[in-house]
């Protein structure tokens, strides 16, 4: 009976839609602490390797995680396709001649969410070949010896063309998550006229700042070079 | 703001007949006066095809005072003209100028099937409704009407939602074709309310799997039925429609028992 | 053939009728009612609220409607509200005051013991669709909120912002789709009643189009409910929805269920008043906002001021003046006469000089722009939408227009017709109000109807009456489509050179002029010639396009106005024969000396029942005398 009603759940448009959500907000809670990691950078090399390594000594607990975060943007993936695919459909046959909008609902975040979604498919299957999986060089810190994480990011951003691209592809996350912040806390039911205008504005702030952060530190390390 | 006699250039779906292709006809109208309303103005253009002895051009209409939701129609890719709070068939011809071109199409969506020209098959949102758009409350068994008190500010909010006029333009205007609009304000309207209150989990889990099932696409908030929907009904609905829906998917739960 | 009119009253007091009924009447047992088969035309109201019912009681029954959805009847554009006895205000209602309202206001032209009985299920009415969840407007403390309307004096009515009917309907509404998905109802959108079917005399069958493919279908069935709403549209303007039409009504009428009082027909006094040729429908502007607009008009004529700069010396509020204790809230049949006097007088108002003023000006100026605002602001926006008139600055102009029909099939005390098996629920019989019907009473009357009453008197038919078993194979059922198509071939076939609304507009010219707001003889008279020849010139002269086998709206059309052509006569000769004023059909020769309507109770105080006796032969004139035992006949004064 149970399991007859997860999977009910999971297969409805609203169940997918809330899962959606969480997956989502999941997935922008974890940018908030990459974002707050990469800002370490700035702090110097010893600081952002340190922290690369404290990470990397959590061991088993990381892959749990990492494992974690994976199935999370594998539903929010997965459930995107098959959610595009079936509105694509519902639309019926026969396109509309003039294009709908009157001007007051969509917008072109809305309207652009499989688009930068896909740019952030691309995006992070690249910045997981460029970075994590990237290139290896030790270094030593207070006397340990562990990847230096600093000297792979800084090399990254001394090509212009992976400034372009990475900042390309911030702005996609922002334009994504400028909608679906709010738009999961819609989906999850919380919609109450005296919170949501405040929420739209938080997701508003939210996607300029993980964007502009992320976009900021990319050029920050092209000028500063290695 | 238009006054005097105006010319319209109208290219006008037109479609014999479900199976049969359709396409935008041309057609210019004369004489055309601001006091007119849309629909009026469209009969305008009847009657001198009548006249020619060409068919006359199908469309939905009845009360043409904005309540009964009969006319639809995508006016220049808004639907019932895009203006706010506003049925087809309160759009005057003054909202127009003189030379306008304007592009006229049926509501369109998967579970929409066009019967002919601007007339579309909506008889999928009674489907929704009849999988639980009630109360189950039979004729004669009422309790005193007062007996149920029910704040203002309650009873208002579902009075927002109950002024769904059935239209379908939120289905029409969604990129998904979905319903939740439609589907919302009745599950929101009834929540809200102690009367529907004992059914609430059953009617939501009723009502979103048979609106998935006939056809309708799923919500990504773009709000566009918000903006479109001629009766201003709020997302706010949606809102709560999906409380109730996690609600009812993770708590209701009916024991098969013997009598 | 000759019909007999028996009303079936029930014996005793009035106030034990209905309870007596309900003692007597025959029931059936929960296992035969699945073996009985009841088809309702029409989802209006009383057609909703009776399939639902009837539907839960365990009957078999099939739905028709027009529209491509039953929760769009017409029922559904009732703005102002609906009245129950409740006496929630403590302001002195009750059963036995609203009975007597409703008498009253009818200008004793209805049967006393339906409308007591309307007076009592009208509280069960609020219960019902509070329970089906109908927002009705609260006040702060969770209660029922009412208001005075219509010339009423207490406050009675109940009402969900201006759109009443719309949640009432969709209540009723509501009520069907929870019978339709356990399968007791079978609904049929987009069908047209065509013809009824007798069999041994009994009303056991339709034939309907499928306005979509046009084919021809028949049912059958152990009953049919006639709930189809007014023939209003006669007029082609009116308040009625485009769709709404006298021909079921009308093809049953030919098939043997007489026709009461056709021409009592309500004009509205607050409608968006005509402004051309093209126009196709009116708008009604709720009743309520009488409670706080002040009507007038300039007291020159032509004045070229705007209103606004129009001082009170010079305005003529004249339903203050001529009725200073009901004023503004006179009933709807008074104050439309008054208006067309201004009119007439050349006082009119707007383009057309066809309007007088509706002014907020002085309820804005007491209680403060917000207060009006959220009163009536949705029909203010409506209005301005209309218009482009702001009447938050400038006074509104209104001007009469055709709302409801008050006349229909007779039907008895079971809401039987003269036909056994047809009944006949809501607008479309002639029961309740008489010459004229109070605002908010006529959604009261259809969910009445269709909600408490037929349960009972249809179960009271089943119980009584022995049926055989029909199928659609029945050689009458061959017949009545034949005729059908006959029919339909035949319009096609005319290919003339006038539209089918080009007609309808020249009868609804002859209607409104003659057979509208002021009657004379000599006008009926000519309207009865003008309506005769405009029929012979349509079959002659009518273009019909396209086939009969697809979505052929003029062929939908024509079919209609080819009944109301013969309608139409029916009402004037109805007119003519009735020598005095009441409610709403004013006699000009009959009047006061001060202009107010002239019944006449020795010989009039009856229901004039009309039966078809074929094309070529006049109807005969029935009487069903009506028997006051309760009220007294008054002249309705409202000075």
């Amino acid at each position: 009976m149970m399991t007859n009603a997860v999977s009910h759940y999971c297969r409805s448009s609203i169940g997918r839609k809330h899962l959606m959500a969480l997956t989502g907000l999941a997935l922008c809670g974890f940018l908030v602490g990459h974002l707050a990691g990469n800002f370490l950078l700035m702090v110097g090399p010893d600081a952002f390797n340190l922290y690369g390594y404290k990470l990397f000594s959590l061991g088993s607990l990381l892959y749990v995680i990492e494992a974690g975060l994976g199935l999370v943007f594998l539903v929010h993936l997965g459930l995107a396709i098959k959610l595009t695919i079936e509105n694509k459909k519902a639309r019926g046959p026969q396109a509309y001649h003039m294009k709908v909008r009157t001007g007051r609902g969509t917008t072109f975040m809305s309207q652009t969410m499989p688009y930068t979604g896909l740019v952030l498919l691309v995006f992070i299957i690249l910045h997981l070949m460029n970075l994590k999986f990237g290139a290896y060089y030790s270094t030593t810190v207070d006397g340990i010896e562990m990847r230096d994480l600093y000297r792979v990011t800084m090399e990254f951003f001394t090509s212009i063309g992976n400034v372009v691209w990475y900042s390309f592809a911030m702005i996609c996350a922002a334009l994504h998550t400028a909608h679906g912040f709010a738009s999961a806390f819609q989906s999850l039911g919380l919609n109450h006229p005296r919170f949501y205008p405040a929420i739209k504005k938080i997701s508003y702030l939210y996607a300029i700042v993980i964007g502009g952060g992320f976009a900021f530190i990319s050029i920050w390390a092209h000028l500063k070079g290695v | 703001m238009a006054s005097g006699n105006m010319t319209l250039n109208l290219k006008i779906w037109r479609q014999k007949h479900g199976e049969a292709q359709g396409k935008l006809v041309d057609y210019k109208v004369n004489n055309v006066l601001p006091e007119m309303s849309f629909l009026e103005m469209i009969d305008v253009l009847n009657e001198q095809l009548v006249s020619k002895g060409e068919d006359a051009i199908a469309f939905d209409h009845d009360c043409r005072e904005g309540i009964c939701g009969m006319c639809s129609m995508m006016i220049d890719g808004k639907a019932h003209g895009g203006f706010k709070n506003t049925t087809t068939c309160q759009v005057h011809m003054r909202l127009y100028k003189d030379g306008d071109t304007i592009v006229v199409e049926p509501f369109r969506a998967q579970a929409f099937p066009v019967v002919k020209d601007l007339t579309v098959d909506r008889s999928a949102l009674d489907g929704i409704m009849a999988a639980g758009g009630y109360t189950s409350a039979n004729t004669g068994n009422a309790q005193d009407a007062n007996s149920i008190l029910i704040p203002k500010p309650i009873a208002d909010e579902a009075m927002d939602a109950a002024a769904c006029i059935g239209c379908g333009a939120c289905v029409a205007s969604c990129p998904n074709g979905s319903a939740m609009l439609f589907m919302g304000a009745k599950v929101s309207q009834l929540a809200l309310l102690p009367q529907g209150k004992p059914e609430a989990p059953k009617r939501a889990l009723n009502m979103v799997m048979t609106h998935d099932h006939l056809g309708f696409g799923n919500c990504t908030t773009h709000a566009e039925c918000e903006a479109t929907c001629p009766k201003g009904i709020s997302i706010e609905h949606i809102a709560r429609m999906n409380r109730e829906y996690l609600k009812a998917a993770f708590t209701y739960f009916e024991k098969k028992r013997d009598e | 053939m000759g019909i007999k009119l028996d009303s079936k009253i029930p014996s005793g007091p009035l106030a034990d009728k209905w309870d007596n009924y309900k003692f007597d009447a025959k029931l059936i047992n929960p296992a035969n009612k699945r073996k009985f088969t009841v088809i309702v035309v029409g989802t209006g109201l009383a057609g909703a609220s009776a399939s639902a019912t009837l539907a839960e009681l365990g009957y078999n029954v099939l739905s028709f409607c027009i529209q491509d959805s039953p929760r769009r009847a017409h029922s559904i554009a009732a703005q102002g509200g609906i009245n129950a006895a409740k006496n929630y205000p403590n302001d002195g209602d009750s059963v036995r005051r609203l009975f007597y309202d409703t008498v009253k206001g009818g200008d004793y032209r209805a049967r006393e013991a339906n409308v007591y009985r309307l007076a009592q299920v009208s509280n069960n009415i609020i219960d019902q669709m509070v329970s089906q969840g109908v927002p009705f407007a609260r006040e702060y403390g969770g209660l029922l909120d009412n208001r005075s309307f219509g010339g009423s004096q207490v406050s009675r009515t109940f009402y969900a912002r201006g759109q009443t009917g719309q949640q009432l309907l969709l209540g009723a509404y509501s009520g069907m789709m929870k019978m339709i998905n356990k399968g007791k109802i079978k609904q049929f959108n987009r069908r047209e009643m065509m013809d009824l079917v007798l069999v041994n005399g009994q009303a056991r069958g339709i034939i309907v189009r499928d306005l979509v493919t046009g084919k021809i279908e028949r049912y059958a069935a152990d009953a049919v409910l006639m709930c189809t709403g007014g023939y209003g549209n006669v007029f082609y303007l009116s308040t009625n929805a485009k769709v709404s039409n006298g021909s079921a009504a009308w093809r049953c009428y030919k098939k043997g269920a007489a026709f009461a009082n056709p021409c009592f027909t309500q004009i509205h006094p607050t409608c968006i008043p005509v402004h051309g040729d093209f126009q196709s429908k009116l708008t009604l502007m709720s009743e309520s906002l009488r409670n706080d607009g002040r009507v007038w008009v300039p007291k020159k004529p032509n004045d070229p001021r705007k209103p606004a700069d129009i001082p009170d010396e010079d305005r003529d509020y004249y339903l203050e003046r001529v009725y200073p204790s009901f004023g503004n809230l006179a009933p709807r049949d008074v104050s439309s006469r008054q208006a067309k006097y201004r009119c007439d007088e050349g006082l009119g108002v707007g383009p057309t000089g066809r309007a007088v003023y509706l002014d907020f000006r002085d309820a804005i100026k007491r209680d403060g722009k917000e207060t009006i605002a959220a009163k009536y602001g949705n029909l203010f926006e409506m209005y301005e939408r209309i218009t482009a008139d702001n009447p938050y600055e400038t006074p509104m102009m209104i001007y009469p227009a055709v709302h409801y029909t008050m006349g229909g099939l007779w039907v008895d005390y079971n809401l039987q017709s003269t036909i056994p098996g047809l009944h006949v629920l809501g607008e479309a019989n002639f029961s309740d109000h008489g010459a004229n019907r109070l605002g908010a009473s006529a959604l009261m009357q259809g969910l009445a109807d269709g909600y408490f009453v037929i349960p009972y008197t249809l179960g009271n038919y089943f119980g009584s009456t022995k049926l055989e078993k029909v199928t659609t194979d029945h050689q009458a059922f061959v017949d009545a489509e034949a005729a059908v198509k006959q029919q339909t071939e035949k319009l096609l076939s005319i290919k003339g050179t006038r539209t089918v609304d080009d007609f309808h507009k020249a009868l609804g010219h002859i209607m409104w002029e003659k057979v509208g707001m002021g009657r004379t003889e000599a006008g009926l008279k000519e309207a009865i010639s003008g309506i005769r020849k405009l029929r012979e010139e349509y079959w002659q002269d009518v273009n019909v396009l396209g086939g009969e086998d697809n979505f052929n709206v003029e062929l939908h059309k024509a079919t209609r106005v080819a009944d109301f052509l013969e309608l139409g006569e029916l009402m004037a000769l109805d007119a003519l024969e009735r020598n005095e004023s009441c409610g709403g059909h004013f006699r000009e020769e009959f009047q006061t000396a001060d202009g107010e309507a002239l019944r006449n109770d020795e010989t009039f105080a009856h229901a004039a029942v009309w039966e078809y006796t074929g094309a070529n032969s006049s109807p005969i004139r029935h009487k069903e005398e009506l028997v006051f035992e309760n009220v007294k006949l008054a002249t309705r004064s409202y000075k």
